[in-house]
């Protein structure tokens, strides 16, 4: 469904002269899968997903998204992607159910389509008290939710979160990750990224470990965690990020509470 | 892809929606204008009624040397009305503690009085013994002088003649007069003002007035008793018959005022709507949102623009309705009132004015919008777009002025000027002009289309732009900035770089120029000048920065290896170009005529030029000239503007930058022309070698035609199917010629443009930098 093969991102830098946010990284991702990518702040992953949703362009590489190329059929691809981040905010002056339908017709969805559509999703979303409530006045667990709404109403296969949990509190976020969890198993083909371990743990059949722009490992944790010998996900996160680089020496490395990689079922399953 | 216009049709719905909820907005567009005129109207009738109403304080000096039988205020319902408005104060002389003059300086300074009159001892006297017929100093001329450089005016108000002479001391002004009674006049009278106060002016009008009237009664009291006639004092009685209807000059001072107002209005109105669609949707967030959408870059733009085009109409429309019907209120009220002279000089605004600058306003608002919206995409914040969008009204504001300047009128020229020939366009409108408006329209819907297609095409590349959109906060560190320019350098500068060097070329040339045009005028030094300007001002700016920002002054300069075909096509345009280049700056020259003392300068240098070696001329003003400005224009600053697929933006602001080296207005339009079409040049054949050709042949013609028109009566042999004698005795191209040069040049521009791959510009494309957004 999805497959990135070399992409790069530069910017140009007034001091360095050229910045490299994203180098040269690889992956795909099915349909009915959870693509986690994980890392610190500054690793790389924002641009890569606002790469993956045709926001920014890549410097090189390649992106085929639903059998579009991202070089010559970037509409497509928009239509084929939801894109849901911390960063995307609503319009503040629109109600809820004025601006799921203002991006329903952006997709060419037509009026009785859209409303039955809408009827739908709101219901599924536990949204039909808000569907009038202008976005401003809503608060954040509410503005999530609609803000899902929005990337769900033209029923895209592709569905990219972006630190989608960031700022939510524990219910609301645990909400998430079950809406979540559920598009995968309607076989939404999903990437997910964040900084919070257990999110991954939870959620992700697989996950990319991303540094400085670039994936220092790729697969499912079990795979990961035999592969490296460590079966605390954090210090496993935290040695390849010593292998990469010398970050050990600003950084505490001994844990101070071991946490266990919890063992999935089965790729594809609603786990959370 | 397409543009699909529903999806422009659903953001700008959207937008308008959004903008109609958010109160500030409504406010700013549509409550304000409603509100603004009638408070300014009432603001303004009562500092009118202050200046008019409000009594000024008067100290009169020696009132006691006036003639009882001659007061001041003569009998009249003016002069009632004046004296009413003075709060008079007197000071005997006797009572002063020093000199009278002294005393008043300081009244006035101290603004304890508005103004002090001054009566000298002996006034009345002088007044009783001055009699017609029974003394000879007598004659019915009067001078009444006031005067804000004292000292020198104060002297020359001594009339020998005069029965009442005034002086005005004005205590602003450094220097006390030095008034000296001459034997045989009157003892002036002394009025001490401040001209820096308006109190003060004001109190010098209204005693001005009440001694004027008591002058003049005075002197016909005088004929009456030497039985005289006394009208002969009215001997000069101009009557002024004025064929103007009321309509057309009540259309005149609206004609002045309206686009001035509209065009300001339709400005403002585009401002915060653009902030709030670009910036502001960056501050919130919710631009990331739409870019993911299905819609193009292109129709968001599009769907934006509408929306500030709207806002930016509505603003100004409101506010010349709210002006019309403010104004034709006020006038009627003043109508009822008898205030004739306010009514028959503005009259109410006539509705089909208003419909004549709506029609001017839809392009200009529509350019307006696209810049704004422009350089508000710039912006990361709203606060930061206001500090971008400033520049932009301080920019446009000039323009909207100049049609405000005397004499300035709808031509070919200022139709070009783009928002000034929109103006004088409207004015002409609104002043009944039609035949001279619809001559000039087309010139001016041409220029404002044009500039407006340009504008909206730059909104559409910002927002294609990831360095503008997703622009992060920068700190600037100038040791590292200049650390990355020496150890990254790139094979040509980049287009802020060239954009510097442009700017910084300019502003050589500008202080550069002022301080040489004191050198005396002779060949000589002329020669040292141009060097010095073509040199020092043009080549050395980008040659250091070629050297200093870019890896390699060869392709910074896009000199790479020409081909012989490229280098012949140059000569053969810059042959066949000169004809039309020369109609062309003699129609410049007839359309902005240059003043006297610019033609006798010119004619000066032209003659100079003449009587020089012609090796010495070309070398001067055709090899030099040719090379530096095409290195620094077509070359660095070429190369820098067309980086990022910006070839149009490298041969219009190249053009530009080429241009305004020029100096004066006339070359400057010429220049820029030729900018454009040397520009093409430029990015067909890929190099900088052959507009060198290009502009070295053009001089060199320019030179030799100028000389052998000078030089000999005859036209030179063999080609007289190329040129014929001027009325004045010069050289210039036949009429056939010149048809066939254009069409041969139209040819040769038509073949490098859509015939040719030059081998020049695959070599140096090749070595571009990959910018991210390629």
């Amino acid at each position: 469904m999805v497959q990135v093969q070399d992409l790069t991102k530069t910017y140009p830098d007034l001091s360095e002269g050229t910045r490299v946010a994203v180098d040269r990284i690889s992956f795909s991702v099915q349909a009915g899968e959870i693509f986690g990518v994980l890392g610190p702040n500054g690793a790389g992953k924002t641009t890569t997903l606002r790469m993956l949703s045709t926001i920014l362009r890549p410097t090189s590489g390649q992106i085929i998204i639903n059998q579009a190329s991202i070089d010559t059929e970037a509409h497509l691809i928009r239509k084929s992607i939801g894109f849901v981040s911390n960063n995307t905010a609503l319009y503040d002056r629109m109600s809820a159910r004025e601006l799921v339908e203002y991006f329903g017709r952006m997709h060419d969805m037509e009026r009785d389509e859209l409303r039955e559509k809408i009827e739908v999703l709101f219901k599924k979303l536990c949204m039909e008290d808000i569907g009038n409530v202008p976005c401003g006045q809503m608060s954040t667990g509410m503005k999530q939710k609609v803000s899902i709404a929005r990337a769900l109403i033209h029923d895209p296969p592709v569905l990219i979160f972006d630190e989608a949990s960031v700022g939510l509190d524990v219910i609301v976020a645990r909400a998430l990750l079950y809406t979540i969890a559920g598009l995968r198993d309607e076989g939404k083909c999903i990437i997910f990224s964040t900084h919070i371990m257990r999110e991954v743990e939870k959620l992700c059949d697989r996950v990319a470990m991303m540094h400085r722009g670039r994936i220092l490992d790729i697969g499912t944790l079990e795979e990961l965690a035999d592969k490296h010998e460590q079966n605390d996900f954090e210090d496993l996160f935290f040695s390849l990020l010593t292998r990469h680089d010398q970050v050990t020496d600003q950084v505490d490395m001994q844990p101070l509470k071991p946490t266990t990689i919890s063992r999935r079922p089965s790729a594809g399953a609603a786990s959370v | 892809m397409n543009m699909k216009w529903s999806r422009v049709w659903l953001i700008y719905a959207r937008e308008m929606r959004d903008q109609i909820r958010d109160r500030r907005t409504m406010f700013t567009i549509f409550v304000l204008p409603l509100l603004l005129y009638p408070f300014m109207g009432m603001l303004m009738l009562q500092v009118a009624q202050f200046n008019s109403e409000h009594p000024v304080g008067v100290t009169w000096i020696g009132e006691e040397n006036w003639p009882q039988e001659n007061p001041l205020i003569v009998d009249s319902d003016a002069n009632r009305r004046t004296n009413e408005l003075i709060r008079w104060n007197y000071l005997a002389t006797s009572e002063l503690k020093s000199d009278a003059q002294a005393e008043a300086e300081a009244l006035v300074r101290e603004g304890r009085a508005d103004l002090v009159l001054i009566t000298k001892p002996g006034f009345r006297e002088w007044l009783s013994q001055s009699k017609l017929g029974v003394s000879k100093e007598t004659s019915p001329a009067t001078e009444i002088t006031t005067s804000a450089t004292a000292s020198s005016t104060a002297s020359q108000t001594q009339s020998e003649s005069g029965s009442v002479t005034e002086s005005a001391t004005d205590v602003a002004s450094s220097k006390s007069p030095i008034l000296a009674t001459q034997s045989g006049g009157p003892p002036p009278l002394l009025t001490v003002v401040n001209q820096a106060s308006d109190g003060s002016i004001v109190a010098l009008k209204r005693v001005g007035n009440l001694l004027e009237s008591w002058r003049s009664a005075w002197l016909r009291e005088q004929l009456a008793e030497a039985n005289l006639n006394p009208s002969i004092v009215d001997v000069i009685n101009v009557e002024r018959i004025d064929i103007a209807p009321p309509e057309t000059k009540q259309a005149l001072v609206w004609s002045k005022i309206l686009p001035l107002v509209m065009l300001v209005w339709a400005l403002t109105g585009a401002f915060y709507p653009a902030i709030d669609l670009c910036a502001g949707e960056k501050e919130r967030g919710t631009l990331e949102t739409l870019l993911c959408s299905p819609a193009s870059r292109t129709e968001i733009v599009w769907g934006k623009l509408l929306t500030v085009i709207c806002f930016s109409i509505s603003t100004a429309v409101l506010n010349l309705f709210s002006m019309q019907f403010t104004s034709t209120f006020v006038i009627n009220q003043f109508a009822s009132a008898g205030a004739t002279d306010v009514v028959q000089a503005l009259g109410p605004l006539p509705f089909s004015s208003l419909t004549w600058l709506i029609v001017i306003l839809l392009p200009i608002s529509a350019m307006f919008s696209a810049l704004a919206l422009a350089v508000a995409a710039l912006a990361r914040s709203s606060k930061e777009a206001q500090y971008y969008l400033m520049p932009l009204l301080l920019g446009g504001l000039p323009l909207v002025m100049l049609p405000m300047l005397p004499g300035v009128s709808l031509g070919t020229g200022t139709a070009t000027i783009p928002v000034t020939g929109a103006v004088l366009l409207s004015r002409a409108l609104i002043e009944g002009h039609y035949t001279e408006a619809f001559l000039f329209a087309p010139i001016v819907i041409g220029v404002t289309v044009t500039c407006c297609l340009l504008a909206i095409r730059w909104a559409v590349r910002q927002f294609e732009n990831e360095s503008v959109l997703f622009r992060e906060s920068e700190r600037f560190e100038f040791r590292a900035w200049l650390q990355n320019l020496i150890q990254h350098r790139t094979p040509t500068a980049t287009a802020n770089e060239a954009m510097l060097c442009g700017a910084i070329i300019l502003v050589a040339l500008f202080f550069g120029r002022m301080s040489l045009a004191s050198n005396e005028l002779s060949w000589s030094s002329m020669t040292q000048s141009t060097i010095v300007i073509q040199i020092g001002m043009i080549l050395a700016p980008c040659l250091v920065m070629a050297t200093m920002l870019t890896s390699s002054i060869w392709k910074a300069l896009r000199l790479g290896r020409p081909r012989l075909a490229d280098m012949l096509f140059c000569l053969g345009l810059g042959i066949s170009l000169h004809p039309a280049y020369m109609l062309l700056s003699s129609a410049i020259q007839t359309e902005f005529q240059l003043g006297a003392d610019t033609k006798e300068v010119l004619g000066y240098i032209d003659a100079m030029i003449s009587a020089a070696p012609l090796w010495s001329v070309l070398l001067t003003l055709a090899v030099i000239p040719a090379i530096c400005e095409e290195l620094a224009f077509r070359g660095f600053i070429f190369a820098g503007l067309s980086q990022e697929q910006g070839t149009l933006r490298a041969i219009i602001v190249s053009a530009l930058f080429f241009g305004l080296s020029h100096g004066v207005l006339q070359q400057t339009i010429g220049a820029t022309i030729m900018g454009l079409i040397l520009g093409v040049v430029a990015w067909r054949t890929g190099g900088v070698l052959g507009c060198i050709v290009l502009h070295m042949t053009h001089n060199t013609l320019t030179m030799v035609v100028a000389r052998a028109g000078k030089q000999a009566d005859l036209i030179p042999r063999g080609l007289d199917w190329a040129f014929e004698r001027t009325l004045e005795g010069g050289l210039a191209y036949t009429n056939t010629w010149t048809i066939l040069s254009v069409v041969i040049a139209s040819l040769i521009l038509a073949a490098l443009v859509f015939n040719k791959q030059s081998s020049v510009s695959c070599f140096w494309a090749k070595d571009r930098v990959v910018s991210p957004e390629s």
